[in-house]
């Protein structure tokens, strides 16, 4: 037979006798999501997520042959529907966080646990990355954070949840402590300017964000120090020369900071509006009088803006924090404008304006007192070390000796899922189908492996790689219906029936249910 | 474990490759009762079987135990008439009886385990129950003591018993004969021990009658039932006929088989039997033929896969030769060409009896076509649907018949292969098939020379071990290949690509059944019956809430009014006649309203339902539509071979969203929900099985919505769904106390000649008190 044509949403692709739907997508760069697929492994067709239509029937692309002028859609509603239901069907027996809670509650997506771990290891300088690539000025929400991260610490189930807080200050003021600290990469000039209004949290968290997206970034302030109302806390919780240090880094990234600039005076909106490509107003509430002068319509609150794109009624004029309505805790202030700048960005390089929604994930919700232990298998016994007032924070030891409390409850593939991956781009909703919840399980195998059965979707690709690689005693589907399982033959662990190819499996395996410790 | 040797011995005697393994485990199963592990180790250690596929196929299919199993194995069949007749109280009660604790199956002392199961095929029995070998029909939850004192009688008399299956004792001349049917359900009401009695007074009396093992009758409802037939004049059918009664029956009909012979004994016997006890009348078991009843019920049916039924010795070869018997394999073989046989097939308009209406001659014609000359032909017995009992009984009572359509579907298709493939809960039905090849082979007829004519075709039978989704023809594949029975996507169709990669014809029991009578009568015979679309006859099961239920077949265009209302007989006094389920699990509940939709798969499928294979359970006014939908999904959720994601988490999530409706504890947006899903898991699902999951949901969403409803307000209309109603005891009590006596959870306090009163935190909605009250003062609110 030659080679032969087929479309897959109007778009023509050649094809060669043999190859599947699902082939002929990836050639012309459809990303059709695939859980259970592994070339090696031929179609396992267990989990249902590449469904296309044919001739008005919904089939697996992974293992239907394409033939001679097939006419397929991949990117319909329709299928995306069908597509999404599986993907919340799966998630609906899914017994895992893929973040952790603390992660989950940080406003600004901190991802904690990576970061106790770095110091749990005495890695700092990963751990400084960790910190400084998702918070601005993290020296100061060291100190002052409201850390909803640590309401939410299931280590707090058990005793007392890690000093997340603590830790973070820790990492930022070992960075600050270098000579030359920790600065996140910036992507390439692009050439667009933003004007700031404001040096509060919400103008230069803003800033942190536009000046590592490769804008040139200037902030204007009418008093004659920036820091906005971060200059009204007390020094004993945050003393001037850490906000300074912090102002400083920004500084070194490229952000200038203009003093003494009221607007109305030297410079107007107008100016700014024609001398930059976009306009941030972050004024705060004490700059209320300020914005009252300028055309934009406000509301009772502050600036309006639109709830989506955070534009203010002037193209091109955007407006976060307490200028647009009271913010009362510093991180969220910081929340407001990162999102800010995001849309920011995005009216720049003429993509639609919209703030991110949350990163995806699956969530176990509570743990009963058994699950709890389970995890403290795998973490330090000690209590919460309260560092003295004296000390000024947690020393090397501590904190590692502290991070070490962490329970390890985000999941090990998390960032690494081809589930979580497509659960976020098909916007699945993990709690359609939401019932009763199976225990949560941790196999923890001596060898290092760990299998998380409520994470196993039953692709059915470990089993297939142990059958093909002969191992003695492999893996199999135990039972049958809803209550499948994966297990070793004859009540053998996991690892046993992974003598040869564990590695394999674990890298292999589409979700977090085997994972290396 | 002392006696591996066992395995040892099984190994040499099955095989040691993959495909050995189900055999093998049902050898080990019958041995020890159960899978003990060290046997199982020690079939890896001595078979290519792999520890993996081994525990893997042990715990798919559910005839495999791991644990070791009580004295006696209690069964309680979960089929569909089964279950509307109440057997999830009789299944209760049962557990309650034998103290089975919670979460078990067996009692402590070993001495009963209860299992379900999914389907005996026995439904005009139902609720039905089997203890070890016995099946016991019309079980309900107060009999249940009554029933099991009644086995351990029944097995302390057995052991001396004969078997039923004997040859046959016809002599070849023309005699009268007492016609007993034999089949399953006949069995479980004890026709074999009447067979048994009969054949003896026969004996005894030295009289010249042939006393006949015959097939189903199909008037099931009347089991057991024989037919008298004397040359030369009408036959007599007695029905509801006990062991007891059979030497009265006997005399009555053939009072003397000669004048002087034996006189004197005969008449001594008489004299006999007249002063020990007064002479069991049996003039009320009596109907002729043209007896409104049997007349009614019989009267539409036309018999063409059941041609002879209640008349043939089931094993009588001679006799199945005598009607015409594999006279159309021999045309086959001697002068058609196998383009020919398949352009009959397809003239004859013959589509698959399995369910989905295939047309049989384009399969059989691409696997005609496909080159190589190793190629299969399987008959599907694998009759999974609860509900329905049609291919058990032409298995058991016309093996030769379908032996014959499928070695006709062998020449045509080029195969020499042929394999049956029977659930194990069918024993009788594997029984008589061994024993038919056998004496087919004993002959010469099959093997090297069919027909002892120049083409070779072997035989086998496999064995199924309890699984729905092995119905569907990859699944049933990968089963008799020693795998678990997981669907794989079609294309590439069986037709080209089945059993070992070759090429395979899967039909139904009941396609290869009509198959003999096409090629004998012709093709334009079988077309000239039924509709445009529809040829010929469907043979159905017919049960549930019915007054003559049975197996019927009748042509295609026969209403589904004229099978309830004229050849069943309507549902029982007093009831409304509300739906027909048809199509089991995969089909759907067509409502009274629609009752004039015609029987051919186009109007079937026309208002929601499917053909199916034949199951046809008729539901009256006291079945609660959502509770009907509930128990397909329970039954799809435990059948699902989970697999492919719609079904096996899909179908569950369906069942979750039905239980919340059953327990009066779903909203709006939870039906919303279902009916989305539902489309969706029909849409998605990898296999037939996933792919029709949904019609019991959808067809009874789309004619009984106001039901749904109501559940949504706590309220369930037919009164069934426990949760949702109240037995209250109304002021027609008598004070008899019959109620607390019987009330299996006490929940009843004597209260002698007063007024009794049920506390409803204790009862569990069993119905025994309703059901036994003489005064009918229970009501359920």
């Amino acid at each position: 037979m030659n080679n032969f044509e087929i479309t897959i949403d109007g778009q023509p692709v050649t094809l060669q006798p043999g190859q599947t739907i699902l082939d002929a997508a990836r050639q012309i760069g459809i990303d059709i999501p695939t859980l259970c697929h592994l070339k090696e492994c031929g179609p396992l067709t267990t989990c249902l997520v590449c469904l296309v239509k044919i001739n008005g029937k919904l089939v697996p692309s992974c293992a239907t042959q394409a033939a001679p002028g097939m006419v397929v859609e991949s990117e319909s509603e329709e299928v995306h529907e069908a597509r999404r239901t599986a993907l919340e069907l799966l998630f609906s027996d899914h017994v895992g966080d893929c973040l952790s809670p603390c992660q989950r509650l940080c406003p600004l997506q901190l991802n904690i646990p990576a970061m106790l771990r770095q110091i749990e290891s005495g890695a700092m300088a990963e751990a400084v990355a960790t910190v400084r690539q998702a918070l601005p000025l993290p020296a100061v929400l060291g100190r002052l954070c409201n850390h909803p991260c640590e309401q939410g610490c299931r280590r707090g189930a058990a005793d007392d949840s890690a000093d997340i807080r603590g830790l973070e200050r820790f990492i930022a003021d070992h960075d600050l402590r270098l000579t030359a600290p920790y600065l996140a990469p910036c992507r390439a000039a692009t050439g667009k300017s933003v004007a700031i209004v404001g040096t509060g949290p919400a103008g230069l968290a803003a800033a942190y964000d536009l000046a590592r997206q490769g804008h040139s970034v200037t902030i204007f302030d009418r008093h004659d120090r920036a820091g906005g109302s971060l200059r009204a806390v007390a020094e004993s919780e945050l003393p001037g020369e850490v906000l300074e240090a912090e102002i400083t880094q920004l500084q070194r990234l490229g952000v200038e900071i203009l003093l003494n600039v009221e607007l109305g005076t030297r410079i107007t909106l107008d100016t700014l509006k024609s001398d930059y490509d976009s306009v941030l107003l972050a004024v705060g509430d004490n700059g209320k009088a300020e914005t009252e002068k300028l055309a934009v319509t406000l509301t009772v609150a502050g600036i309006k803006t639109d709830a989506i794109t955070a534009q203010t009624s002037l193209p091109g004029v955007f407006a976060a924090g307490a200028a647009v309505k009271p913010v009362k805790q510093l991180v969220r202030a910081m929340t407001e404008g990162r999102g800010a700048a995001e849309c920011v960005h995005r009216f720049l390089m003429s993509e639609p304006v919209r703030r991110s929604g949350k990163p995806f994930s699956s969530v176990m919700g509570k743990l009963d007192a058994a699950e709890v232990q389970l995890f403290l298998q795998t973490s330090s016994d000690k209590p919460r070390h309260v560092p003295c007032d004296a000390c000024a924070g947690f020393n090397n030891g501590e904190a590692s000796s502290e991070a070490a409390r962490c329970l390890h409850c985000d999941c090990r593939s998390a960032g690494n899922c081809a589930f979580q991956h497509y659960a976020q781009v098909y916007d699945a909703d993990p709690t359609r189908f939401r019932s009763a919840r199976a225990p949560f399980e941790q196999q923890l195998q001596p060898g290092g492996v760990i299998f998380e059965p409520g994470k196993c979707i039953l692709c059915g690709i470990c089993v297939k790689l142990t059958e093909m690689a002969g191992e003695p005693l492999g893996l199999t589907f135990i039972g049958r219906g809803f209550d499948v399982r994966i297990a070793a033959p004859f009540d053998h662990t996991i690892e046993e029936g992974l003598q040869k190819i564990a590695a394999q499996c674990v890298k292999h395996c589409p979700t977090g249910a085997l994972s290396m410790k | 474990m002392s006696d591996l040797a066992f395995i040892d011995e099984t190994v040499t005697r099955i095989g040691s490759g993959p495909e050995a393994l189900i055999p093998i485990l049902q050898a080990v199963q019958d041995h020890y009762g159960y899978l003990p592990q060290e046997a199982l180790r020690r079939v890896c250690e001595q078979t290519e079987i792999t520890p993996a596929a081994l525990e893997g196929v042990s715990t798919f299919y559910d005839m495999f135990r791991h644990k070791p199993v009580g004295e006696s194995v209690v069964r309680v069949c979960r089929g569909t008439a089964c279950h509307v007749s109440g057997a999830p109280r009789v299944e209760d009660a049962l557990r309650r009886h034998l103290h089975i604790p919670e979460g078990d199956d067996t009692d402590r002392e070993r001495k009963f385990t209860v299992e379900p199961v999914a389907c005996l095929g026995c439904c005009t029995l139902a609720p039905v129950v089997k203890i070890n070998e016995t099946t016991l029909g019309h079980a309900s939850a107060e009999n249940v003591p009554e029933m099991i004192e009644s086995y351990q009688e029944i097995r302390r008399s057995a052991s001396a018993a004969p078997s039923t299956e004997l040859a046959s004792d016809d002599d070849g001349q023309e005699k009268p004969t007492i016609h007993v049917g034999l089949g399953s359900c006949c069995i479980a009401k004890g026709s074999d021990q009447l067979f048994h009695v009969l054949r003896e007074a026969v004996q005894k009396a030295s009289i010249a009658v042939e006393v006949k093992r015959v097939g189903c009758v199909g008037i099931c409802h009347r089991t057991p039932m024989i037919e008298v037939v004397i040359p030369g004049k009408a036959s007599t059918y007695y029905a509801d006929l006990s062991a007891a009664e059979a030497p009265a029956l006997v005399r009555r009909h053939f009072p003397a088989p000669g004048i002087f012979h034996r006189a004197s004994r005969l008449w001594t016997r008489a004299l006999d039997s007249l002063l020990m006890e007064p002479e069991p009348s049996v003039e009320r078991n009596a109907m002729s033929p043209r007896d409104t009843e049997v007349h009614a019920f019989l009267g539409r049916q036309v018999h063409i896969a059941t041609e002879h039924f209640g008349t043939v010795d089931p094993l009588d070869l001679e006799e199945y030769l005598a009607r015409g018997g594999f006279s159309a394999l021999r045309r086959v073989l001697n002068e058609l060409q196998p383009e020919q046989v398949i352009d009959s097939i397809e003239k004859s308009g013959l589509r698959g009896r399995g369910g989905a209406g295939f047309p049989s001659a384009t399969k059989w014609r691409i696997v005609h076509q496909q080159p190589g000359d190793e190629k299969f032909v399987v008959c599907n017995g694998d009759e999974g649907d609860p509900g329905a009992f049609m291919d058990r009984m032409i298995l058991e009572s016309f093996p030769f018949r379908v032996i014959e359509g499928m070695a006709i579907a062998a020449v045509a298709t080029g195969a020499h292969e042929c394999i049956f493939y029977i659930r194990h809960e069918y024993p009788l039905a594997v029984k008589r098939i061994r024993a038919a090849l056998a004496l087919l082979e004993a002959r010469g007829w099959i093997g090297e020379k069919l027909l002892g004519l120049d083409y070779k075709l072997a035989f086998s039978i496999m064995e199924g071990a309890g699984a729905f989704v092995c119905g569907e023809e990859t699944a049933l594949i990968a089963s008799i290949e020693g795998r678990r029975g997981m669907p794989k996507l079609r294309p590439p169709f069986p037709a080209v690509a089945g059993l070992w990669g070759r090429p395979t014809l899967i039909n139904n029991v009941e396609t290869l059944a009509l198959v003999p009578w096409i090629i004998r009568n012709g093709a334009e015979k079988f077309a000239a019956i039924g509709t445009a679309k529809s040829k010929g006859t469907k043979v159905f099961a017919l049960a549930g809430h019915i007054r003559r239920g049975g197996l019927i077949e009748v042509p295609m265009g026969t209403t589904l009014r004229e099978i309830v209302e004229e050849i069943g007989g309507g549902v029982p006094e007093g009831r409304k006649f509300k739906a027909v389920q048809i199509g089991g699990p995969s089909g759907g509940c067509v409502p009274a309203r629609l009752a004039d939709t015609s029987v051919d798969y186009e109007s079937l499928g026309g208002v929601g339902a499917i053909m199916g294979s034949g199951g046809l359970v008729v539901l009256d006014n006291s079945t609660c539509m959502v509770d009907m939908a509930r128990y397909f999904l329970q039954f799809t959720q435990e059948q699902s071979c989970g697999k492919c994601t719609f079904c096996r988490v899909g179908t569950r999530r369906m069942l979750d969203i039905l239980e919340r409706l059953c327990a009066g504890k779903a909203e709006k947006k939870h039906l919303d929900e279902l009916e989305r899903l539902a489309i969706q898991v029909g849409a998605g699902s990898l296999c037939g099985l996933g792919k029709t999951a949904p019609n019991p949901v959808l067809t009874t969403l789309r004619y009984y919505r106001d039901e749904y409803e109501a559940h949504l307000h706590g309220h369930c209309p037919a009164g069934k769904c426990s949760a949702l109603i109240e037995y209250r005891v109304t002021a027609d009590c008598t004070g008899c106390t019959i109620c607390a006596q019987r009330c299996p959870v006490d929940a009843i306090p004597l209260t002698p000649y007063r007024k009794h009163h049920i506390n409803l935190d204790l009862c569990t909605r069993c119905d025994t008190c309703r059901q036994v009250c003489p005064a009918n003062a229970i009501e359920v609110l």
